[in-house]
């Protein structure tokens, strides 16, 4: 394993999952309860709002009790295992691996993907070339760029902003489609794979330009609508030390897998984390917003040097791997274990379950109605978190 | 001198109580018919508090013959002792008599809410503010008869305004008016008084002292002063109160502050008849008062037997049971409580604002003045209604158990009661507030107009009103036929664990949004969003600020020095012959 090693906690705190605990530079093996929190006892007066699993209001199930003595929210608990996944990987080829793991939140299947095919390299000694390297790159911000556009265009939908919110998902479908053109899917399927990157970047600067110039006047108009902005600033602050991904850079914190990652080379770029202070949903917002320009400027970047295709001589060996990238939520860690070309054991730490425990924390003391806006900008992604790799 | 016939029945009832309730609580009702024969007279307004307390009366004892067996035979006795010191004030041609009337009710009430109190706090709060309002009444009688020559103790017209500001504030005290609103709710919600003697103390007790400022303002030179001064804090009043109905967790505190609410409402019509000059808008505002107060007794006593009927206090404790004609009273009750048509609250309700509306239409000052008390009123009402809605779905709508309920004769009798008088409510109108409008069913004789002049500024037909409503729901019962139930498991997102929704959550809502004003307090303990009555705290800060200056003075002057003793003496002596003089 060139990028992590198993010992004592070293760096900042990235996550855990399956007796797994990672942080910037090592993994400590350690058991860690991950059980539903027991729920605190209702007081007189207060009642349990339970919001989902079945709602309309949210993109996938979770279930959600807000306790409240009315409008109040005293406490929150969030349940992403309602409609829980057991997905078996271990015993499976690389090639299926790589099938099921770019299939366990499909919206994000370039982060999902470069991060399991990053731990199997590491574990199987691949040396990336650099042309494959800088296509993971500009795969990894399209994405960002798409996933921020839907989360921006969430938070405008409790607001009644349906022409912004519209003209967010348009730009969203242009985002896909220039996936589309340049994988042959619109979601990234089987265009990333251990070894691999197979992408058509002809049009991709030009038309990233063209999505980034366009949101940035939608950002300047939705920043100078005080409405919106009302239901954003103080909702839900939140500056914990375990927060990642943009809630951690809306707090000040410069914690991203791209300056503290090897796994893909950024430092190339230039690249500083976009920073905000606040902690609420108004600088995450922002965070998210920003890197949207950002990150089009990172795929005009690594259009120089990038290559269209790549193959790895041979998907053999032993070995142990481990790769971490900067998923649009934040640090997506994948840690395997193979042996001769089997998946004997996988790990993933999703951001979204940092980030359920980041959004339980900032709903005490918000209301019902700030509900929407919080969740949205924190950008949880169920499928990732609710999922259990077997 | 009739009338004393059914005072005299009220002590007897007092009496036969100890050996029977029953008889004691039917005797209460052969007084009040007796009263209503011997005191109601159509063409004098005074009288109609005669009308309203005895109807009253009469409900709540029919509603007592099978409620208060839990709570000894001193209940209904007390309670005809209470009623007799009210039908004193009623039918008192003197001062001396009502002040006796007011003392008998103030004491026998005091003994009802003491007997049945588990704390010291709520008698003695009620006692120190009767007696407060003793003090004003008797300082305002004494001005009064002063004012007439010292000889005569009868109600006669008065020179200033000096005996009508005493006794209004007298009776404001007793009213639960801004500031003195503990004075009604915390004996009422925390003295444990049963629900027969909450409906009594909250519908006809506190309605004394709005008969009192309307017999006094019959007998006192108009007072734009003192109308000013009543619309202030009626206004106030009735804002506040309704806020704190909204957030009120005991529905007897709910209920008090409802009735210092109605209070309120009351007391900005008694300022604007301070204020108004032309005859025929003064007319329309007694009227105003008059159903008003029609209304709040009605609807209070509605709202209170209720409450008795539900087994519980609290919200949170609320058992009540199911049973039809309970809830149509109850609702009807709360309906006009809320101020809703078709029923003598909505009237109430309507010819009040329409009052505001027309001073305001008139311009100047005190047409700024009114705009924004009319302003202030239909706030409160609209957050009354919403304390309303609250105790409708909490006591009637979702009925916790199958068991019937007791006293549904009398609740379904208030109910009825008010929806009756709202459709004869013309009846006791003047010919020159009624009208018609040709070519449609708005009727002469069946239609109220608001006006101050020649031109109507407004009208209702209670009639056509309720024809309407009726009409609508008739039609779809037609239609579509008696509503088939279909019980089915609730939905709550998917789970098999069901969401029970709280009175508490309910008016959270208020108590966040309004949290500079209500002094809100948000803690992470175990009742995160609370709320201090802040005219009692500064009432209570005021009180200790008095009692240390006292002591400051009692320890630095008054400390057994013969010559501060001596000059205090002088310079009180002094202070007395001076006020003596400019009175003379």
């Amino acid at each position: 394993m060139k990028y992590y090693s198993f010992g004592e906690p070293s760096g900042r705190f990235i996550g855990y999952s399956q007796g797994f605990k990672v942080y910037a530079t090592t993994i400590a093996r350690q058991y860690t309860d991950m059980r539903q929190p027991e729920k605190k006892a209702v007081p007189q007066g207060e009642f349990y709002f339970g919001y989902g699993p079945s709602t309309g209001g949210m993109i996938e199930s979770v279930g959600v009790d807000l306790l409240t003595p009315g409008e109040l929210i005293t406490e929150a608990y969030v349940n992403p295992s309602y409609k829980q996944r057991n997905v078996t990987i271990r015993g499976r080829t690389i090639g299926d691996a790589s099938l099921i793991v770019e299939r366990i939140n499909a919206f994000h299947c370039a982060a999902h993907s470069i991060a399991f095919a990053s731990a199997v390299e590491d574990a199987l000694g691949f040396d990336l070339p650099d042309g494959i390297a800088h296509t993971r790159i500009i795969a990894l911000e399209l994405e960002r760029i798409r996933s921020n556009l839907l989360v921006i265009e969430r938070m405008c939908q409790p607001a009644g902003f349906g022409v912004p919110a519209n003209q967010l998902a348009i730009l969203r479908e242009e985002a896909t489609r220039i996936v589309s053109r340049a994988t042959g899917h619109r979601y990234f399927f089987s265009s990333i794979s251990p070894g691999c990157s197979m992408m058509n970047l002809s049009g991709v600067g030009n038309a990233v330009r063209k999505i980034s110039s366009t949101f940035s006047r939608i950002y300047d108009d939705l920043l100078e609508s005080k409405v919106f902005m009302s239901r954003l600033i103080n909702n839900g602050k939140v500056s914990i030390d375990s927060l990642i991904g943009p809630a951690a850079r809306a707090s000040g914190q410069a914690r991203d897998a791209r300056i503290d990652s090897a796994t893909l080379p950024y430092s190339r770029f230039g690249f500083t984390p976009v920073l905000h202070e606040t902690s609420d949903a108004f600088a995450r917002f922002q965070v998210r917003s920003e890197e949207i320009l950002q990150s089009a400027g990172i795929v005009s970047d690594a259009l120089n040097g990038a290559s269209n295709t790549g193959k790895m001589e041979k998907l053999e060996g032993d070995g142990e791997g481990a790769a971490r990238v900067e998923s649009p939520q934040g640090d997506l860690f994948y840690y395997v274990k193979v042996e001769n070309s089997i998946v004997r054991d996988i790990v993933m730490v999703s951001p979204s379950s940092s980030n359920i425990a980041a959004f339980t924390q900032s709903m005490k003391g918000n209301i019902f109605t700030d509900f929407h806006f919080n969740w949205e900008s924190f950008g949880i992604w169920i499928s990732e978190a609710g999922v259990v790799l077997q | 001198m009739y009338q004393y016939i059914a005072v005299i029945i009220f002590g007897i009832a007092a009496l036969l109580s100890v050996i029977s309730r029953k008889a004691g609580y039917i005797t209460v009702v052969a007084g009040s018919v007796i009263l209503i024969v011997a005191g109601f007279r159509p063409s004098d307004y005074q009288s109609y508090f005669i009308l309203i307390s005895s109807i009253v009366w009469i409900l709540i004892s029919i509603y007592s013959l099978e409620y208060d067996r839990k709570y000894g035979r001193w209940l209904s006795s007390l309670f005809s002792l209470t009623v007799m010191g009210m039908a004193m004030i009623l039918v008192s041609q003197t001062y001396l008599i009502f002040i006796a009337g007011w003392e008998v009710m103030s004491i026998a009430s005091y003994a009802i809410i003491g007997l049945n109190s588990r704390d010291h706090t709520p008698p003695y709060v009620f006692m120190v503010f009767s007696e407060i309002s003793t003090i004003l009444i008797i300082a305002g009688s004494v001005f009064a008869i002063f004012q007439q020559g010292g000889f005569s103790f009868s109600f006669l017209p008065v020179g200033n305004d000096t005996p009508l500001l005493l006794i209004s504030l007298g009776c404001i005290t007793k009213m639960g008016i801004t500031p003195f609103m503990i004075s009604e709710w915390l004996p009422i919600a925390h003295g444990n008084a049963p629900a027969n003697a909450s409906a009594m103390l909250s519908a006809t007790m506190t309605l004394m002292g709005v008969f009192m400022i309307f017999r006094l303002i019959s007998l006192s030179p108009q007072s734009i002063a003192i109308g000013i001064f009543f619309l202030a804090i009626g206004s106030i009043s009735v804002l506040f109160a309704s806020i704190y109905a909204y957030i009120a967790e005991n529905m007897k505190m709910l209920g008090g502050f409802s009735t210092i609410e109605n209070n309120g409402s009351i007391l900005s019509a008694l300022g604007l008849l301070l204020i108004v000059q032309q005859d025929v808008f003064r007319i329309f505002i007694i009227l105003t008062i008059i159903i008003f107060s029609f209304a709040h007794s009605l609807g209070k006593t509605g709202l209170f037997l209720t409450v008795g009927s539900t087994k519980g206090e609290y919200f949170s404790q609320v058992s009540a049971g199911s049973g039809r004609w309970v809830s149509a009273g109850s609702i009807i009750s709360f309906a006009s409580l809320s101020g809703l048509f078709p029923t003598l609250g909505g009237l109430a309700t309507w010819m009040l604002l329409e009052s505001f509306f027309m001073e305001a239409y008139l311009g100047g000052f005190l047409g700024i003045i009114a705009i924004v008390v009319g302003s202030v009123i239909a706030m409160g009402e609209g957050m009354a209604a919403g304390a309303m809605i609250k105790m409708s779905s909490f006591t009637q709508l979702y009925p916790k158990t199958r068991t019937s309920r007791s006293g549904g004769l009398a609740i379904f009798l208030v109910g009825s009661l008010i929806i009756l008088l709202f459709l004869a409510s013309p009846i006791v109108f003047p010919a020159v507030l009624k009208g018609s409008v040709s070519g449609t069913l708005v009727f002469y004789g069946f239609t109220i107009e608001s006006r101050f002049g020649p031109a109507d500024f407004g009208l209702i037909s209670p009639l056509y009103i309720t024809v309407v409503i009726g009409a609508f729901a008739l039609l779809a019962y037609a239609i579509f036929g008696k509503p088939r139930e279909r019980a089915v498991p609730a939905w709550n997102g998917g789970r098999q664990d069901l969401t029970v929704y709280t009175s508490y959550s309910y008016s959270s809502n208020i108590r966040l949004m309004l949290r500079r004003i209500l002094r809100t307090h948000v803690t992470s303990g175990s009742q995160p969003v609370s709320v201090v009555d802040i005219f009692w705290n500064t009432m209570i800060a005021v009180a200790r600020s008095y009692r240390n200056m006292a002591r400051r003075i009692t320890l630095g002057v008054m400390n057994s020095s013969i010559g501060w003793y001596m000059v205090y003496m002088i310079v009180t002596f002094m202070v007395v012959l001076l006020i003596s003089a400019y009175v003379a």
